[in-house]
C-alpha cells in the first residue's frame, strides 16, 4: 500500500511539473502555426544540402512544436515546396530544438546542465547529419505518400503569391503529373480542396483564428496529455515496483543503458516538452549517456510519431530514418559514456 | 489536410461529425477544469510542497489559472450559438492518438484521483529502495551552494553531506558539535542500536528526490524511535566501522521528537 502511495505521489509530481509546460507548448505552437506563414520561410532557405538541414534543424527555434506538432508542420513545408534537407532536418530536431523543450530540460537537469548542452547538440548535429544524407535522394517522391508527392512540386502558392519559389515549368498546370518514376500522378479535388482550406487559414478574420487557437490548444491537451497521464504512470510504476537491482544491474552499464532508454524512449512515446521530467527519475540509476540517448532519440522516432510519420513518408523512408536516428543516437551516447563520463 | 491523408489513418472524429452535438465538448471543458482545480487546490493546501520544488510552484499555479481560463473560454464558446458552426477543424492537423472521448476520460480519471487521494511525502521505505547514502548520488554534480564557514553545530543534516562530499575522511570531523533534523530510517544492515537520520533531497520534482542519511548511535535499542518519526538529534560526531566501511556517525546525546515540517524535503 505504501508503494502505491509512492508511485501515486510519484506519478502526481510528474503532472503536476509537466502540464505546465505542455500547456505552454501547445500555446506556443497553436499560435504560430496560425500566425505565422511558414512560405516565407521556405523562400529564405539555402539551396546548399547541409546548410539548409542545418537551418531546417534550427527552424524549431521558430515553431516551438512538440513532436505531434512536427509532424503536420514538416508536411506543409514538403507540400510548399521545402527542399528535403530542410523539412528532415526540421522534422527530427524541432521537437528537441526549441526553446520550450530546452527551458524544460533546463528545469529537470539544472544539476547537470552538460545534459541540456549536449542534449540540443547531439539532436542538432544528428537531424542535420540525416536530413543531408536524405538529400542524396534526387526524387523524394519515391519515399513520399502519394498524398504528398503528388502536390509537393505544387505550383499554387507560387501563383497565388507571385513568389520566390522556383517553378518546374511542367507543374503549372493540368491535374496529371509524370513522376520520374514513371508513374503519373493524380492531383485529385480532394487534395487541391485540401489546399485550398490550408491557404485560408493565414488569411481568415481573427475572431476566426482564435477560435481555431482553441479548439486546437483544447485537442492537443486532450491527445498529449492522454499520452503524458500514461507515460507518467509508466515512470512512476517502473521507479518504485521494479526491483532496485535490476534497474541498476541495467542502468549501470554502459551499453545496456542505452539500449534500455532508447527501447523506452520509443515505446513510451511521451512528448519531448516534458520528457525531461521523465527521464529525470531515472537520473540516480541510469548513466548520462543513456539519459541523453533517452532525450535524443525519443522525439525524434517512437511508436506514436511512427503512426504521425506514415502521413508523410512510405514505409521505407521511415526505417531508413529510424535506422539512422537509431545508430547515430546509440554510438554518440555511447562514446559519451565511455569517453566522456 | 485531413482531405488528402488515406481515408484508413483519417481522423476518427472527423470534421463535424458527433461532435458539434454531442457531450465531447464539455468533456473537454471538465477534463481540462478538473486540472485547474487540482493545481490550484495543490496550492492552497501546500502539498506542492511534497511534490515538486518551490522554484517552480509558480509555473504549476499559472498552469492552474490558465486551464481554468481555456476552460472557461471554451464554455462561453458552446453557449454561444453563433461560434458553434467552426468553419475548419484544426484537429484535422493532428492525428488522434486515443478514441474520441479516450483521452479526456484518462485526464478527468487522473485528476479525480488527485483530488481524491491525499500524495504523501516519501518515508523510509522509499529512502531504503533508493538507497541512502552519505554522499551524493554519483550521477550528480555537486551544489555550488556549499559554505564551508558554517559553525558544525549549526549544519543542517544536507550541509554535513555537502561537507563529506568535498572531504570525506570521517576522522576529520571527529568531536565535532551536531544538531541536525530528518525522519527515522531503520537500515536493514546496521545493528540494533543504530538508527539512520534521513532527508530527501528534491531539485526538480519527486520524480528526482534522493535521500542521504548518517547513521546515529544511540544509547538503547531502535525500537524507541519508530521509522519515518521526525528527530531532532543532538550530539558529536565519530568515526565507527559499520557494514563493512569506516562512515562518519553521531553519538547522540539528545534525540528530540519534532513534528513533520510542512516540507519534508530539503534542496
Amino acid at each position: 500500500m505504501n508503494q502505491f502511495n509512492n508511485a501515486f505521489t510519484l506519478f502526481l509530481s510528474l503532472l503536476v511539473e509537466a502540464v505546465p509546460f505542455l500547456l505552454l507548448g501547445v500555446l506556443f505552437s497553436g499560435l504560430l502555426l496560425f500566425f505565422v506563414d511558414e512560405r516565407k520561410l521556405i523562400a529564405v532557405m539555402p539551396k546548399n544540402a547541409l546548410l539548409g538541414a542545418l537551418l531546417g534543424s534550427l527552424i524549431g527555434f521558430l515553431f516551438p512544436v512538440c513532436e505531434c506538432g512536427n509532424v503536420p508542420v514538416a508536411r506543409r513545408l514538403l507540400m510548399q515546396g521545402a527542399p528535403a534537407p530542410v523539412a528532415i532536418g526540421f522534422l527530427l530536431a524541432a521537437p528537441t530544438v526549441n526553446p520550450i523543450v530546452l527551458w524544460s530540460t533546463w528545469v529537470a537537469f539544472r544539476d547537470q546542465p552538460e545534459i541540456v548542452f549536449l542534449r540540443f547538440g547531439l539532436s542538432l548535429a544528428i537531424a542535420t547529419i540525416i536530413g543531408w544524407v536524405f538529400s542524396a535522394q534526387a526524387d523524394l517522391r519515391s519515399i513520399l505518400q502519394p498524398g504528398v508527392a503528388c502536390v509537393i512540386p505544387t505550383a499554387k502558392p507560387v501563383s497565388r503569391q507571385g513568389a520566390e519559389q522556383p517553378i518546374s515549368p511542367l507543374l503549372q498546370s493540368g491535374t496529371f503529373l509524370l513522376g520520374q518514376s514513371g508513374r503519373p500522378l493524380r492531383m485529385d479535388a480532394s487534395e487541391l480542396q485540401a489546399d485550398l482550406l490550408e491557404d485560408t487559414i493565414a488569411s481568415k478574420p481573427l475572431p476566426d483564428r482564435l477560435n481555431l487557437l482553441l479548439e486546437n490548444t483544447i485537442q492537443e491537451l486532450r491527445e498529449l496529455g492522454g499520452v503524458l497521464v500514461l507515460g507518467s504512470a509508466i515512470a512512476a510504476v517502473l521507479q518504485v515496483f521494479v526491483p532496485r537491482d535490476w534497474i541498476l544491474s541495467l542502468g549501470q552499464g554502459p551499453v545496456t543503458s542505452v539500449l534500455a532508454m532508447m527501447t523506452l524512449a520509443a515505446v513510451v512515446s511521451i512528448c519531448s516538452t516534458v520528457d525531461s521530467f521523465f527521464a529525470l527519475s531515472f537520473a540516480a540509476t541510469f548513466t548520462s549517456g543513456s539519459l541523453l540517448a533517452f532525450l535524443v532519440f525519443g522525439p525524434m522516432i517512437d511508436l506514436k510519431g511512427i503512426g504521425l510519420l506514415l502521413s508523410i513518408f512510405k514505409g521505407r523512408a521511415i526505417v531508413y530514418l529510424f535506422l539512422l536516428a537509431a545508430q547515430l543516437t546509440f554510438l554518440s551516447t555511447l562514446f559519451i559514456n565511455l569517453h566522456v563520463s | 489536410m485531413s482531405a488528402n491523408l488515406p481515408s484508413r489513418r483519417r481522423r476518427r472524429d472527423d470534421k463535424r461529425s458527433p461532435r458539434s452535438f454531442s457531450f465531447l465538448p464539455w468533456l473537454d471543458v471538465l477534463a481540462i477544469s478538473s486540472w485547474g482545480v487540482l493545481f490550484l487546490k495543490y496550492w492552497m493546501t501546500g502539498k506542492l510542497y511534497l511534490l515538486i520544488h518551490p522554484n517552480y510552484m509558480g509555473l504549476t499555479i499559472v498552469a492552474g489559472v490558465g486551464l481554468l481560463v481555456i476552460a472557461a473560454i471554451k464554455v462561453l464558446v458552446l453557449l454561444n450559438a453563433r461560434r458553434r458552426s467552426v468553419p475548419l477543424d484544426p484537429g484535422s492537423q493532428h492525428l488522434t492518438l486515443f478514441p474520441p472521448g479516450w483521452g479526456n476520460m484518462l485526464l478527468l480519471v487522473t485528476a479525480v484521483l488527485g483530488l481524491v487521494v491525499e500524495p504523501r511525502a516519501f518515508a523510509s521505505q522509499a529512502a531504503i529502495h533508493r538507497g541512502i547514502t552519505d554522499s551524493l548520488v554519483s550521477t550528480r554534480i555537486q551544489h555550488q551552494s556549499f559554505t564551508a564557514s558554517t559553525r558544525p553545530e549549526d549544519r543542517t543534516l544536507i550541509d554535513w553531506i555537502r561537507t563529506l562530499n568535498v572531504y570525506p575522511e570521517p576522522d576529520a570531523y571527529t568531536d565535532q558539535k551536531v544538531k541536525v533534523q530528518g525522519f527515522v530510517v531503520h537500515a536493514p544492515e546496521l545493528p540494533k542500536n543504530y538508527i539512520l537520520i534521513s532527508r530527501f533531497i528534491i531539485t526538480c520534482c519527486a520524480a528526482d528526490v534522493y535521500p542521504v542519511g548518517l547513521p546515529v548511535k544511540l544509547a538503547q535499542s531502535r525500537d524507541a524511535y519508530k521509522p519515518d518519526s521526525w528527530l531532532e538529534i543532538q550530539g558529536h560526531m565519530q568515526t565507527e566501522n559499520l557494514a563493512g566501511r569506516r562512515q562518519l556517525t553521531i553519538q547522540s546525546t539528545s534525540l528530540q521528537p519534532i513534528p513533520e515540517p510542512k516540507n519534508p524535503y530539503d534542496y
